[in-house]
């Protein structure tokens, strides 16, 4: 039976690929922080006792700043796969706390890919590093691939490409399997509240029901290249398969604005919005509202409401404008292909955060007293 | 009076530039740890007694803070660094540290305590490893090739993020090689010359190196430190390459180093067999070790330095030879007062 490592098992990726590799038949090890605040939702449902995977599924506390824990773990496990997927993941958390995202995002890669090295594990163990898209930040070309040169524009993205280079270097050096795979965005129901998709989708299910004003926004005009984390999790696991170790950039190849999801995610729940000024002065506002006829009774909003406003808090320091990858090669050579359309991502995303705000309204409603009927 | 501050100031670079800006009235601070290790440059350019020693550890962003406060200085110069690239196989993790995360922390101290002043980092040719054959320049891509390497390319983002993001006057100058008589005696070009000498004084049988095909575009760091201190005088910060042009092998540098000290070197064998032999005796001074090769080879570097010439006007001038020259006439010196 073969075993992963994952770290960033609680994140959104985490909990998508080990549901792949379990159902692939791995052992998988998760590697948790340990947190004051409960951060296992997203896998609960794969060590709960009553799931037939449970016995393959294991959780570790552990964390990618602390060395003699993450060699003791690889050590004790010896995985023949491990996903680099933990991370200080926020753009704009990294200019508040650079140092700690370069140490967590940076030098942790380096803490893994020392210990496979330091452990003889060079020949067994394989590793799959994730880089990302922000990785381009000002682009220098479009589409971008995996021969477009990087200009990071954030502390999260210089310390992705501290961790891409020394992915490669240790390739190099060591002949360990050490591979990127260069993610464009990619979202879900379970992507982080504090993403701009989600939380887009979480605002407008909310605002519908009256459980929420406004959406407050920062850069709607922001270009990005948009996938479902399940198809992603698939190309990670085919990267770890392939006889060579090299780098991918996982895209969709199409292009989509921010404003663009903010529509679409309205739209499947009913609302058609329209957009007035410019800038900082810009808002959206109902134009029309058709819920679904189970909601309807609860909907108060009306044609004329701002739903949308732009709050500067949210621009960063320094924008980056446009996403868009060129995915020729992972579709070439791993034969991979996203099967979920942006469209359809944000009709998922919107629907499941629509009976998340459902139950939250219900609730309030009832006092918080009604747990069993919400 | 400018303030000056200056990590690392006891290294090669630290020590030119300090005699550079004291020459130039500056008020000069030197930021390095504890000890007293790196003196012995600051003694040889006679400047000991006119550089302000400050106590400054990269790795602690409180002590840099305090720093900035205290000095409260116009010009930062980061030179602080673990910059011995085979070094950093043994410690990535610390070269990191140091090399990469350190100069966040230098930034960060900026951005809150000094954000009116310049900043300098010392960004490196390293970045740009090896492929192909073409010069760089500063719109090539990089792709690193050792610990050191990912470490400086991190610094050098995050330097330019930095200025993007809240408008520091902060410049990166990607430094081709560049060597003097106060280079540390554990690089190559030092090395050589040092083995020269102490051979010619019959101090020493023999020198190991390791890829003798290597190829470096070589300058004189006195002269690199003058267009590091034209950057900072630019009104608007940006990042330039400081080379040569000019690329020689190792074997040229040992050719070069044993003639200066009265030898004729002639090659023999191939490979780790390679041999550098004394023509007239036959004596074997240079042998190849594998010790000293890198687990990722960086086999050649050349840079352009068409942006530095044009915007800052500055061209180096020492020659190759002369430089090499004036590396073991140096070490000869400190053996003849030893």
């Amino acid at each position: 039976m073969k075993k992963a490592l994952i770290t960033g098992i609680t994140g959104q990726d985490g909990s998508y690929l080990a549901e792949l590799l379990l159902e692939k038949g791995y052992e998988v090890h998760g590697v948790r922080r340990r947190s004051a605040s409960f951060n296992t939702a997203r896998i609960s449902h794969l060590y709960d006792a009553s799931s037939p995977k449970a016995s393959r599924f294991k959780l570790h506390y552990g964390d990618l700043t602390d060395s003699t824990n993450l060699t003791r773990l690889i050590a004790e496990i010896k995985p023949d796969e491990i996903y680099n997927l933990g991370a200080q993941s926020h753009v704009a958390v990294s200019f508040e706390e650079p140092e700690y995202t370069a140490d967590c995002d940076g030098l942790g890669t380096m803490r893994l890919l020392e210990a496979i090295r330091l452990l003889g594990l060079a020949r067994k163990t394989r590793i799959y590093q994730a880089s990302t898209s922000e990785l381009f930040g000002k682009v220098q070309e479009v589409p971008q691939s995996e021969t477009t040169p990087f200009y990071p524009r954030s502390p999260y993205a210089a310390a992705k490409m501290y961790a891409y280079w020394i992915t490669v270097n240790y390739r190099e050096s060591y002949g360990i399997f050490a591979s990127n795979g260069i993610l464009f965005n990619h979202e879900s129901p379970l992507r982080g509240e504090e993403f701009v998709t989600r939380k887009i989708t979480r605002a407008m299910g909310r605002i519908l029901l009256g459980e929420q004003r406004c959406l407050y926004m920062g850069n709607m005009n922001a270009l990005r290249d948009w996938g479902h984390a399940r198809d992603y999790v698939r190309a990670m696991w085919l990267i770890l398969q392939q006889k060579k170790a090299e780098d991918f950039v996982i895209a969709t190849g199409r292009q989509y604005s921010v404003r663009k999801f903010i529509e679409l995610a309205a739209k499947e729940l009913g609302i058609t919005i329209g957009w007035k000024g410019k800038g900082v002065k810009e808002t959206g506002f109902v134009k029309a509202v058709n819920p679904a006829p189970g909601v309807a009774a609860e909907v108060k909003l009306k044609k004329g409401d701002v739903i949308v406003r732009v709050d500067r808090k949210f621009y960063r320091p320094a924008e980056v404008e446009t996403l868009l990858g060129n995915p020729a090669k992972s579709r070439r050579v791993l034969g991979w292909k996203p099967e979920v359309k942006f469209e359809q991502l944000v009709a998922e995303m919107a629907a499941s955060d629509l009976k998340l705000a459902q139950s939250e309204h219900c609730l309030r409603k009832a006092g918080y007293g009604a747990v069993k009927n919400c | 009076m400018k303030k000056a501050l200056i990590t690392g100031n006891r290294g090669q670079d630290g020590a030119y530039l300090s005699q550079l800006l004291l020459a130039k009235g500056y008020e000069v601070y030197g930021a390095d740890r504890s000890g007293d290790s790196g003196l012995w440059r600051l003694r040889e350019l006679g400047i000991e007694s006119r550089v302000k020693e400050t106590y400054l550890d990269i790795l602690e962003l409180t002590n840099i803070m305090d720093v900035l406060e205290k000095v409260r200085p116009d010009e930062i110069y980061n030179f602080a660094a673990q910059s011995f690239v085979k070094m950093s196989f043994e410690q990535p993790i610390l070269t990191a540290e140091i090399n990469a995360v350190g100069v966040t922390r230098m930034l960060e101290a900026i951005r809150k305590v000094r954000p009116a002043a310049r900043f300098y980092q010392a960004s490196t040719a390293e970045l740009f490893g090896s492929t192909g054959s073409a010069q760089r320049n500063e719109t090539t891509a990089f792709h690193p090739k050792s610990p050191y390497g990912v470490s400086k390319l991190y610094a050098h983002w995050i330097t330019v993020n930095y200025r993007e993001a809240y408008g520091l006057h902060a410049s990166c100058g990607i430094m081709f090689n560049h060597e003097s008589p106060l280079r540390g005696e554990e690089f190559v070009t030092r090395k050589i010359t040092m083995a020269a000498a102490r051979i010619k004084k019959g101090l020493q049988d023999k020198v190991h190196v390791g890829n003798l095909a290597a190829r470096r575009d070589w300058g004189y760091a006195k002269e690199y430190v003058e267009a590091i201190w034209r950057m900072l005088q630019q009104p608007k910060a940006d990042d330039y390459i400081l080379a040569t042009g000019r690329s020689r092998t190792v074997r040229e540098f040992a050719e070069a180093a044993f003639s200066a000290a009265g030898f004729k070197l002639e090659w023999k064998g191939k490979g780790l067999a390679e041999k550098g032999v004394d023509a007239r005796t036959g004596r074997t001074l240079v042998e190849v070790s594998k010790e000293f090769y890198r687990p990722a080879e960086v086999d050649l570097l050349v840079g352009d330095a068409a942006k530095a010439r044009a915007k800052l006007g500055w061209t180096p001038s020492t020659k190759f030879k002369d430089l090499v020259a004036l590396m073991v006439e140096a070490d000869m010196k400190r053996l003849e007062i030893k």
